[in-house]
């Protein structure tokens, strides 16, 4: 071994004895601190959805087990309420509306709020175990399916899982009444599983809320039938032969709103909304009032002044905005007004409005029983023909979703908001419907028939 | 794996002894990083959300059907069980009266008519009209005077609402208060001002879904009518329309 040989052999067992025992042979003093138990919690992010005074469903009770809540209440209890079930509706009768107040219950601020309209949607009733199968068992099935739309079915954790319909269903007469569907594989060929899709897991339609237009083949998550009950002995919508449902002629023709109302009120949808030809600048929606009269004899001669219409005490089933032209009537005699307020749909205890008149007034007494009548938005709705609820499922299917920008005024939104539903906050919509009655128009067609839909709501964080 | 492969490119190029080593490795570092971005945002950036669906939100229209039947004996004829266009139009209800019932003059007849609004929504108005008055002569006879019933000097009608019970409410044709009279060229008047849905007479509102109006149609040859109308008929029909 040379003499180099051997320096080398010592430094490298002088660095094995460092390396291995250093630590013991060179402390002498030492000192120590650890921060143990520290623990990260993830936040939450849910949604309660109440509508009017009813009992509010949970996002997180919904049977997928995802946070989403979209089973038909009549499958299963957990389902939130149905909008609104108007039954018996004629051409000009009152808007029937619905307050929906949505809960962001989690403790995370929500940056996205939207809502859509539901895409055909139905829950799984028999489970589908991984591995290949054909064909898939639902309940309330909301649309109908068409052969070769694409279907995602979600549970749990679990990726979304995709498939095709290989056939055709519309929805039974009641929700609880199991559809079968047969399916493939996206691409064709035997559907496989990859995950367990148990009983209740969501089954969406992602083709659907495209086509409108097709009369025998659409494909809206707003779908027709004809009444087969309701009034005892009246005539039923299935005794008739002039109402065909292809096509879905009523969800083509009923009106849709949908009302922001709290500090301030903003028209998402509907005849008034931002973009609409009747956009209606104070935030509100056009909502025609409906059997409104004079509660007091309104006794003019005088030329031109501001009055208060006065009526009797009651709920205001349309808005009145300031700028609208309204009309009290008696017999043949008429007289025109201008609101010079806004009354918003739902006020309780109204009892008049102020109006002013820039027209001669007629020598006449109105007497109590008059109509007054908001021929603004009642000629604006009646005339609308595409703020119906298929416009609004077409328009805002899901890749059109509506997004919820807060409101800072009147009208007005911030649609750059960081925030569109702070943890424990809540915002409030009026939803309503209406039945417009174009003049000179026979709507004998839209007799005896029912539309049924969806509307959903998402919160993201 | 899309970074690997842009980092072997990279050396299969020019290797380790290339002058731009270091530079072309610190690059396809980055690519790797943006590879993995790009094929992996979706996961990273996932974030917590919630939805929930209003379904099953239900619209339902009504029904407004009219049913007719005449002399309360008759089948009733319903609006609906016309041909599908225009839709809610029976134009093949049972007719008031026959030629084969010949009439005298001076010697009324009447035919009654319930309309029942058999659907499920209230009518705010009914109205009568009829299309037309078509002179005729009567099938068998033996020598048609050549007058015509329709015209003026011809056939009397009126038209009368009664209650339930059939006690005379009002006359809607020619307006009177109570029971109808008999008055000369009513047929005629009737014919020439109330033909169509836009100069009908209006009989006011109603009937309720449900419920229904009872009318007694009275026809006369005049007491002092011409031998001209002997032989002769007119032919009418009454058409009744509701609206909501």
């Amino acid at each position: 071994m040379t003499a180099l040989k051997q320096f080398l052999l010592g430094l490298m067992l002088l660095g094995a004895v460092t390396y291995f025992g250093g630590g013991g042979t060179f402390a002498s003093f030492s000192a120590q601190t650890s921060n143990n138990g520290s623990s990260i919690a993830s936040g939450t992010l849910t949604m309660n959805d109440t509508v009017n005074s009813a009992t509010s469903c949970l996002s997180a009770a919904g049977t997928s087990n995802d946070n989403v809540n979209s089973v038909n209440q009549a499958v299963n209890a957990a389902g939130c309420d149905k909008l609104l079930t108007l039954t018996n509706v004629a051409p000009g009768m009152a808007a029937s509306t619905a307050k929906v107040t949505i809960l962001n219950s989690g403790s995370i601020a929500a940056s996205q709020f939207s809502v859509w309209g539901s895409s055909v949607n139905a829950t799984l009733n028999t489970a589908v175990p991984v591995g290949t199968f054909s064909s898939i068992s639902v309940v309330g099935l909301e649309g109908p399916v068409l052969s070769g739309q694409n279907l995602e079915l979600n549970y749990g954790s679990n990726l979304p899982q995709t498939f095709k319909a290989s056939s055709s269903v519309t929805p039974p007469a009641s929700p609880t009444t199991p559809v079968t569907i047969n399916v493939t594989a996206p691409l064709g060929g035997t559907a496989t599983a990859t995950a367990a899709l148990p009983i209740g897991a969501t089954m969406t339609d992602t083709s659907s809320n495209t086509d409108s237009t097709a009369t025998a083949t659409n494909n809206m998550d707003c779908y027709d039938v004809k009444t087969t009950g309701g009034t005892a002995t009246a005539t039923k919508g299935d005794s008739l032969n002039f109402n065909p449902i292809l096509g879905n002629p009523f969800c083509g023709h009923a009106l849709f709103f949908m009302q922001e109302t709290g500090a301030f009120n903003y028209c998402w949808y509907g005849n008034g909304a931002p973009g609409n030809p009747s956009e209606n600048v104070s935030g509100l929606c056009n909502v025609p009032i409906i059997g409104v009269t004079l509660g007091t004899a309104l006794t003019i001669g005088t030329v031109s002044s501001s009055v208060t219409l006065q009526i009797p005490s009651q709920t205001l089933n349309g808005n009145i905005s300031n700028g609208d032209t309204l009309v009290v009537t008696s017999g043949a005699h008429t007289q025109t007004f201008t609101a010079t307020q806004s009354i918003v749909l739902g006020t309780t205890g109204v009892t008049g409005v102020t109006a002013t008149s820039t027209t001669p007034f007629a020598n006449f007494t109105f007497p109590i029983g008059s109509t007054v009548v908001d021929l603004t938005s009642a000629s604006a709705m009646n005339a609308d023909t595409t703020s119906t609820i298929t416009g609004f499922d077409t328009l805002h299917n899901s890749t059109g979703r509506i997004p919820l920008a807060p409101m800072t005024a009147n009208g007005a939104i911030n649609a750059a908001a960081a925030v569109q539903l702070n943890g424990g906050a809540s915002r409030t919509f009026i939803l309503g419907l209406y039945f417009p009655t174009p003049p000179g128009i026979n709507q004998n067609y839209l007799q005896g028939l029912v539309s049924t839909f969806g509307i959903t709501w998402h919160l993201d964080q | 794996m899309i970074g690997l492969d842009g980092f072997r490119r990279v050396r299969g190029c020019s290797g380790r002894t290339s002058s731009t080593w270091r530079a072309k490795k610190l690059l396809a570092s980055v690519l790797a990083i943006g590879a993995l971005s790009s094929v992996t945002v979706g996961g990273t950036f996932a974030v917590l959300n919630s939805q929930e669906s209003n379904v099953g939100t239900t619209f339902v229209s009504g029904t407004l059907t009219l049913s007719n039947v005449v002399n309360t004996t008759g089948t009733a004829c319903f609006s609906y069980g016309g041909p599908a266009s225009p839709g809610n139009v029976n134009t093949a209800c049972q007719a008031l009266f026959l030629s084969t019932s010949q009439n005298y003059p001076g010697v009324p007849i009447t035919a009654k008519v319930t309309l029942t609004d058999n659907g499920s929504i209230d009518a705010s108005d009914l109205s009568v009209y009829m299309p037309s008055c078509t002179n005729a002569t009567t099938p068998g006879a033996p020598a048609p005077g050549g007058g015509n019933p329709c015209a003026t000097a011809g056939a009397q009608f009126y038209l009368q609402e009664n209650d339930s019970s059939g006690n005379p409410l009002k006359c809607w044709y020619p307006s009177a208060v109570g029971a109808c009279t008999f008055a000369a060229n009513t047929l005629s008047v009737f014919a020439l001002n109330f033909s169509t849905t836009a100069n009908a007479v209006d009989l006011g509102a109603g009937p309720l879904h449900g419920q229904a109006r009872n009318f007694v149609v009275g026809m006369q040859l005049p007491s002092n009518a011409s031998n001209t109308l002997q032989g002769q008929m007119a032919q009418f029909g009454l058409t009744w329309h509701i609206t909501s």
